[in-house]
């Protein structure tokens, strides 16, 4: 037990002193949480102040089209951009490229004409839509429906007003009646254990999956120490001294597993304190503590396993650090760390199942998004446990089947 | 102290130790000499209990290396050729972390490791980062990591490789000094012949896994004070009639006649061979060969390119 003290204080002294390690394993992830949560606050943030541009011009010849955009822009979720009608298509084209608008809302000469007549034809159509090609269709919908239903709610406005004398009659109050195109869908965010708990934020979604990240590259300290000690001799030298192998790959996940907890702490304290300071929302932990530690643990023993592989299968520190970079941002790019799962199409999103960062990542979501506890990040646990100990096995067979162990 | 019994140690289709038979005394020092790829590092790695041996039996004293292992590990130290410690620890910091795996605890980790640092007269610098150091003061905490638990027998495998003339003559003294003083046994691997002239009691030869001289340092040295008879073309008649005689070591068109007790009569034989097969004689020198020579004309002087020589 002393030995594994000794052993972990050489270990924290070498990964203190190893400038990279400490790079690569606290300050990255800690910018890449700081960035990614103020980068992505708008696409997970329904009350964010987030507005999209668009260039308009209002061609109609009546007075509905302001009347329309007006209430286009008390929507909150557009900003429109009003250029003089007497601009020609091919100039009104020329602008959106120049300066970079993703859309512009072209208002045909017709617009109060169609609003206003009872009976249409349904060729027509009074708006136009000229969209960047770069644009996503998601964002695309939000502009369409957003225009379809405002024009709705127009023509529901102007029909009403044509049977004004008849509601009279009837003894209806024209206000009371609903309004076309109103939203009809109430949104809740389902959690575990009631409804009392955070909304999703970008800083939730991005501390877990930069936090995951982050732990499995504990391969480049963790083999660039491995791989060096079998360089120099100084595995052979504690192998003659009696130390088991048991020890010598317990004393190498042991101060790795402190490590993995500290980053928990850290990346945690940055997601609580640092990234609202930037501007961002504050993180919020979740509420089971225990289920907190289990995932963390399970993740920290599949990324020490896989890394103490790649550690004992490289040749040289090069390599390890080759091969354990790669292998992290495969895993991470399938796994959704870098772009959320459900953005993926279904195949994908089958596929992530396969990356062990996947795993790792949403039981984090259990706890941090889910408000899940240990029941929910019990299966994830035992995936990366198995995992875990699959890769040890395959160290041990490795390190048998090599002179020097 | 250490016998070595018809040892055998293949890697696999490969043999690299065959039949070795080896007997050192306690107390002394065996330098241990070999080309690259002779088997020098992976008899230490068995001794040591680094790695396993197909066949043959290992005794140490009393002990068995195949029932008792762990006792023998402890009462060995091994300081291997490379620089076996961590760079960014301090020389105090690796020589406390070393000192806690051989189990030893406060009062008596602080004692050996005070002794260690004197031993490598690093006193001024042991509070140091160890990637500050030069190659001859990592050499010396090498060596001094290795004196940690006071071992009985300290294998050491090219201690002094890479260093300067001074660094090179403390080690050699520290090495000669430990061994008079505490009566350490010590395995000394090295390619600097006048290194194992300097420090050994005995030496062995080792090629091709093959044990192919063992003698005290008296004897061999003795041994290379020779007459050599060069021919124009020995031929595998005359090799024939002179090979495996005691006192006789033929090189290429070459015939060495150690001038020991049958230095006479082998003398007579040779010349008979060289009267009997016709052999034309260029010329004869008389005098001591170096160890250098004695080793070359042993292990034959032909380049070892072995990719894994420095591991065998």
């Amino acid at each position: 037990m002393i030995k594994i003290l000794y052993i972990l204080k050489k270990e924290f002294l070498l990964i203190f002193r190893d400038i990279h390690a400490l790079g690569v394993l606290f300050v990255m992830p800690a910018l890449f949480i700081l960035i990614m949560s103020l980068a992505m606050r708008d696409l997970f943030e329904l009350h964010s102040g987030a507005k999209i541009d668009v260039l308009t011009v209002n061609r109609d010849r009546g007075t509905k089209a302001e009347e329309f955009l007006k209430a286009i822009g008390e929507t909150g979720a557009f900003r429109l951009h009003l250029i003089g009608k007497e601009n020609p298509a091919e100039a009104v084209r020329k602008q959106m490229e120049a300066s970079d608008y993703k859309f512009v809302l072209i208002v045909r000469e017709d617009f109060s004409d169609f609003v206003e007549k009872q009976e249409r034809d349904k060729k027509e159509k009074p708006l136009e839509l000229l969209v960047n090609p770069t644009v996503n269709v998601q964002t695309q919908l939000v502009l369409k429906s957003a225009l379809e239903e405002r024009l709705a709610r127009l023509q529901w406005g102007v029909f009403l007003d044509s049977i004004d004398k008849l509601l009279v009659l009837a003894g209806i109050d024209k206000g009371k009646l609903p309004v076309s195109g109103e939203s009809a869908v109430m949104v809740n965010y389902a959690y575990r254990g009631g409804q009392d708990f955070t909304a999703p934020s970008a800083v939730q979604q991005s501390v877990p999956a930069w936090l995951v990240f982050s732990m499995f590259f504990i391969v480049i300290p963790l083999s660039n120490t491995f791989i060096a000690e079998k360089d120099q001799g100084t595995f052979m030298r504690l192998k003659s001294m009696n130390v088991s192998k048991l020890s010598l790959l317990l004393g190498k996940m042991a101060p790795y597993l402190l490590v993995n907890a500290v980053q928990v702490i850290i990346m945690m304290a940055i997601g609580r304190y640092v990234v609202p300071f930037c501007g961002g929302t504050a993180l919020t932990p979740g509420r089971s503590p225990g289920g907190l530690i289990l995932i963390t643990a399970a993740v920290s023993f599949g990324a020490l396993s896989v890394a103490l592989l790649i550690a004992s299968l490289a040749r040289t520190t090069e390599q390890a650090t080759t091969i354990g970079g790669v292998m992290n941002i495969i895993f991470g790019a399938l796994g959704g760390i870098m772009v959320p799962k459900f953005v993926m199409p279904g195949f994908m999103q089958h596929l992530a199942d396969l990356s062990p960062m996947s795993w790792g990542l949403e039981g984090f979501l259990d706890i941090f998004l889910r408000n899940g506890g240990v029941a929910e990040v019990l299966p994830k646990c035992l995936a990366l446990s198995i995992f875990g100990l699959v890769m040890l096995t395959l160290t041990v067979i490795v390190l048998r089947r090599q002179r020097e162990v | 102290m250490i016998d070595i019994k018809k040892l055998y140690k293949s890697y696999g289709e490969r043999p690299v130790l065959e039949d070795v038979n080896l007997s050192i005394r306690r107390g002394s020092i065996l330098g241990l000499l070999g080309p690259n790829g002779a088997g020098k590092t992976t008899l230490i790695s068995i001794l040591t209990g680094v790695i396993g041996k197909d066949s043959g039996s290992i005794t140490v004293g009393d002990l068995d290396l195949d029932r008792d292992s762990g006792a023998i590990q402890s009462m060995c130290s091994y300081v291997p050729q490379t620089m076996a410690f961590y760079p960014r620890l301090s020389a105090a910091e690796n020589l406390e972390y070393f000192g806690a795996l051989w189990g030893l605890r406060g009062r008596k980790l602080k004692e050996r490791m005070e002794f260690s640092i004197a031993s490598g007269s690093m006193q001024a610098f042991a509070r140091q980062r160890v990637d500050t150091f030069s190659g001859g003061m990592k050499r010396r905490l090498n060596l001094a990591i290795g004196l940690l638990n006071d071992p009985e027998i300290m294998y050491l495998d090219e201690p002094t490789v890479g260093v300067d003339a001074q660094s090179r003559n403390y080690l050699l003294e520290t090495i000669r000094k430990i061994n008079r003083e505490r009566h350490t046994t010590i395995i000394y691997t090295s390619h600097y012949m006048d290194e194992i002239e300097q420090v050994a009691d005995d030496i062995a030869v080792i090629d091709g896994g093959k044990i192919i001289l063992h003698d005290s340092k008296q004897a061999v040295l003795t041994s290379i004070d020779s007459t050599t008879v060069n021919v124009e073309e020995l031929g595998e008649a005359a090799a024939q009639d002179l090979r495996d005689i005691e006192g006789i070591e033929l090189g290429k068109d070459r015939i060495i006649v150690n001038r020991d007790e049958h230095f006479n009569e082998n003398m007579a034989r040779v010349f008979a061979v060289i009267q009997v097969r016709g052999l034309r004689v260029r010329d004869m020198a008389c005098g001591k060969r170096t160890l250098e020579e004695l080793f070359l004309n042993l292990t034959s002087a032909k380049l070892r390119d072995n990719k894994e020589g420095d591991r065998l």
